[in-house]
């Protein structure tokens, strides 16, 4: 195993849980509204950029309207090798293949998604399990999300 | 990932995750993956490959259905570069 996929695996020791919720998915895809999630530090050229210097990480996200074109769309992240995210967003943060999807009735619709950094760390872990991502699940069951496709880097 | 999965998971949407290290899936144990064994950065395919990138998606929203224990970890077996992809036709799910 790659010695970053070790480091890696060390780290998330601290979010490993007995218990996991399961919710179904019970709706046809083509009545599904979907959102799209990644942990690949994606954002807005105009949106303030994700904290590289703090070892710990920054667990704040980016909200990315689900109609945003890619060339209004950047990567901050040191910590993997994303230009070929930056080439074609596509493999990373799959906006234009689910609106495309949306488009031909083959997804009900593509919701406001959004973007984390990941390689977060205590004490940031605290503040995503408690605020952050509870906010963003609140936000997805507003907006009736059915389900949500999730991406790292 | 897989703390925000599970958080999203627990507010009743269902979820799937699409991770490159298998290593990685088991320990952030996300609800429900799709292991692809890429590189880091290409949770879908590669840059341009639109029918590699479209082929995994279709594997994802799949597993959205056919999953049905907590924490599966999904190999759809594709072998990366060495196999040629076809745009899926049928989105009929599930």
């Amino acid at each position: 195993m790659p010695a970053l996929a070790r480091r890696w695996g060390r780290r998330f020791d601290a979010l490993t849980f007995a218990e996991m919720p399961f919710t179904p998915l019970r709706k046809p895809l083509r009545a599904c509204c979907l959102a799209l999630i990644t942990t690949g530090g994606v954002h807005l050229r105009e949106q303030p950029p994700f904290a590289m210097n703090d070892p710990r990480g920054d667990p704040s996200y980016r909200v990315i309207p689900a109609d945003t074109p890619y060339v209004r769309l950047t990567i901050t992240h040191d910590y993997y090798d994303h230009r070929d995210a930056e080439r074609d967003l596509n493999i990373l943060f799959p906006l234009e293949l689910f609106r495309d999807l949306a488009r031909r009735g083959q997804i009900g619709s593509l919701a406001t998604c959004y973007s984390f950094m990941g390689h977060i760390e205590p004490p940031h872990v605290t503040t995503l399990l408690r605020r952050i991502a509870p906010q963003v699940a609140g936000v997805l069951k507003q907006e009736q999300v059915e389900a949500v496709l999730l991406t790292p880097a | 990932m897989g703390l925000i999965a599970r958080t999203i998971e627990a507010a009743g949407i269902a979820t799937i995750s699409s991770i490159g290290l298998k290593a990685i899936a088991e320990k952030v144990r996300p609800p429900r993956v799709i292991h692809l064994k890429s590189p880091f950065g290409h949770p879908l395919g590669e840059p341009f490959n639109r029918a590699q990138q479209l082929s995994v998606v279709h594997d994802a929203l799949r597993a959205l259905y056919t999953i049905e224990e907590l924490g599966t970890i999904l190999e759809p077996g594709w072998a990366w570069r060495r196999q040629t992809y076809v745009e899926p036709e049928d989105w009929s799910l599930p």
